[in-house]
């Protein structure tokens, strides 16, 4: 088995002269959960239509389960399953119709057609509304219906374009264990969204795209670490005057420091990696005598690095 | 099972089904037309002659009414399409295990099964009338052949309209504009051979594929062999095919 269950070089798709998605390469990991973020209009869905054989790219290429998406599509679409941003199911028959059916659609055997219909009502809180039908239910309740519809089938590599829009906080939750469930069976995930929550939740590997170009791309941490600024390290001690004394400031890693104020009593470390410093600084502090009374360590949050990212007009690394 | 077989359950499933009560109410105008305007119109033209056999108008039109019914049917089928394309059903299938070629098939058939289902319903209403009637196998052969070529053709036409209109209501609309002169520029409700019929009327008529649709039924159904039968069923087998052509390719161009 290839180690990537999705590569794509520099992957191109225009729509007249608006570039939805611009050179944009790539590589997903069997058996991770790859989340492609980016604001509204960013090129996350044309960029799914491609790799679903959906859309034919511009230029560039794409493999997916190594298989190219421009002249074969016909072997990938059996082993990928997709959940599409728009609400989609069956309007005329129930809720558990909607499942049967889609199962039948893809082959499923008819015993484990029932037992997974069972499960996945259970799992997704449809058990009540099993024999009403989709158009009578809220919009959260029809996404739940999409969402569990689509873990009828099997797949190698399933694309989840914002599946939890429209979902109330538990079902949300709920969506987004049953996707870890199922990756921890094998199932490779392409995750996109824009609630960067999410991707912290469950994302194992994470892309930043914006006007259809990846600004950022690597694991959650270093993507922060990279793009996210400083952490700050927040110390209050029982004698904080004599803080000042203790020379901080010349620690290697360290940017910045502020000293505690009449208002604000808190010793601020600013550093690029909290986890160099962390122990120095208390080694030092504990050292003199001094006695911690309280240490916070603020991380940039993902939401922080996205909002500098897709707000820059700069492009950073097309890894 | 066939990936075909598979779509084609469900458009039948999920698709005509759920406009059971469409057909139901559908099912109201060939009685409507057979046993009240029928039975009407007879007052005043007692009868026809078709084939060198004289028939009661009702017998004449009771043929033609049963092949507007695939007409009716086809347009409503059309639709489906539509249903596809806003609950993003289309696009869904299209990433599933499926060709676009096995998509606009399955709704093809699908189409063309809702009209013989229709039709056959519409036999079951004017079976007092048709009672009588001995069908030879040749008679079969005819009678089934225009349901499958007349399903074809509109079939397709839907399907190929729904491709390029805009909306659902201008869909609905051409529909309605379309159906009636192609209901009554046709051998449903009168008998072409009869001079007195205007020319152009004449001359349009037999550019519809309903004409030859509904003379292929009455030559099954009451033996009005025609010199031109054959002539009629070639063209009726060309038509189709070509708006069934036509349509699969602009069904090609749809975007996902």
């Amino acid at each position: 088995m290839a180690e990537y269950c999705v590569e794509t070089t520099e992957l191109t798709k225009n729509y007249g002269k608006l570039v939805a998605v611009d050179h944009v390469s790539f590589k997903v990991r069997n058996g991770e959960i790859f989340g492609f973020l980016g604001p509204n209009g960013a090129g996350k869905t044309t960029t799914i239509k491609m790799l679903t054989t959906l859309l034919k790219p511009a230029s560039g290429s794409a493999l997916v389960l190594g298989f190219d998406v421009a002249s074969e599509g016909a072997r990938i679409r059996p082993r990928i399953g997709v959940v599409q941003q728009p609400l989609s199911y069956e309007m005329a028959v129930n809720v558990e119709e909607n499942l049967n059916l889609y199962g039948f659609l893809w082959g499923v055997p008819k015993k484990e057609r029932v037992e997974r219909i069972e499960l996945l009502l259970d799992k997704f809180g449809l058990k009540d509304v099993r024999k009403t039908k989709p158009q009578e239910l809220s919009m959260g309740q029809q996404r739940r219906v999409q969402v569990a519809r689509e873990f009828m089938h099997d797949c190698e590599l399933m694309f989840l374009d914002e599946p939890t829009i429209g979902l109330d906080p538990q079902a949300r939750r709920v969506t987004l264990d049953f996707v870890r469930e199922k990756v921890e069976n094998g199932t490779t995930v392409f995750f996109t969204t824009h609630i960067m929550e999410e991707a912290e939740y469950i994302c194992d590997r994470i892309a930043i795209i914006n006007k259809g170009q990846i600004l950022a791309l690597d694991t959650i941490d270093t993507v922060k670490r990279k793009f996210g600024g400083l952490s700050v390290i927040h110390l209050r001690v029982d004698n904080s005057k004599e803080l000042i004394n203790l020379k901080l400031e010349k620690l290697r890693g360290v940017e910045r420091i502020v000293y505690p104020q009449p208002e604000d009593e808190f010793l601020k470390v600013y550093v690029k990696n909290a986890n160099q410093v962390l122990s120095q600084i208390i080694d030092i502090v504990t050292s003199s005598g001094l006695h911690v009374e309280e240490l916070e360590v603020k991380e940039p949050s993902l939401d922080d690095v996205f909002i500098q990212l897709t707000n820059s007009k700069e492009v950073g690394p097309n890894e | 099972m066939n990936s075909f077989v598979r779509l084609l359950y469900r458009d039948l499933k999920a698709g005509i089904w759920s406009t059971k009560s469409m057909i139901a109410m559908q099912l109201v105008s060939p009685l409507l037309y057979i046993f009240v305007a029928g039975f009407a119109y007879s007052s005043f033209i007692s009868s026809t002659t078709i084939g060198g056999r004289t028939v009661s108008y009702v017998l004449f039109l009771a043929p033609g009414i049963i092949v507007m019914q695939i007409m009716f049917a086809a347009s409503i089928a059309g639709a489906m399409l539509w249903i596809d394309k806003r609950l993003a059903m289309f696009t869904q299938i299209l990433m599933g295990p499926f060709s676009r070629w096995q998509y606009i098939l399955s709704k093809v058939v699908s189409i063309m099964l809702q009209g013989m289902l229709n039709a056959f319903l519409a036999f079951l209403i004017a079976s007092p009338l048709l009672a009588g009637l001995s069908v030879s196998p040749l008679g079969l052969i005819y009678i089934i052949g225009s349901l499958v070529l007349g399903s074809l053709f509109f079939g397709s036409l839907t399907l190929a309209i729904s491709v390029y209109v805009k909306s659902n209501e201008s869909f609905n609309a051409i529909l309605n504009v379309m159906l009636s002169p192609l209901m009554f520029l046709s051998s449903v409700f009168y008998n072409l051979q009869n001079t007195q019929i205007p020319l152009v009327i004449r001359d349009l008529s037999l550019a519809n594929p309903l004409t030859y649709a509904t003379d292929m039924l009455r030559a099954g159904l009451l033996k009005d062999y025609t010199p031109y039968l054959f002539l009629e069923i070639a063209v009726l087998a060309i038509e189709s095919l070509s708006v069934f052509v036509i349509s699969t390719i602009a069904f090609r161009r749809v975007k996902a």
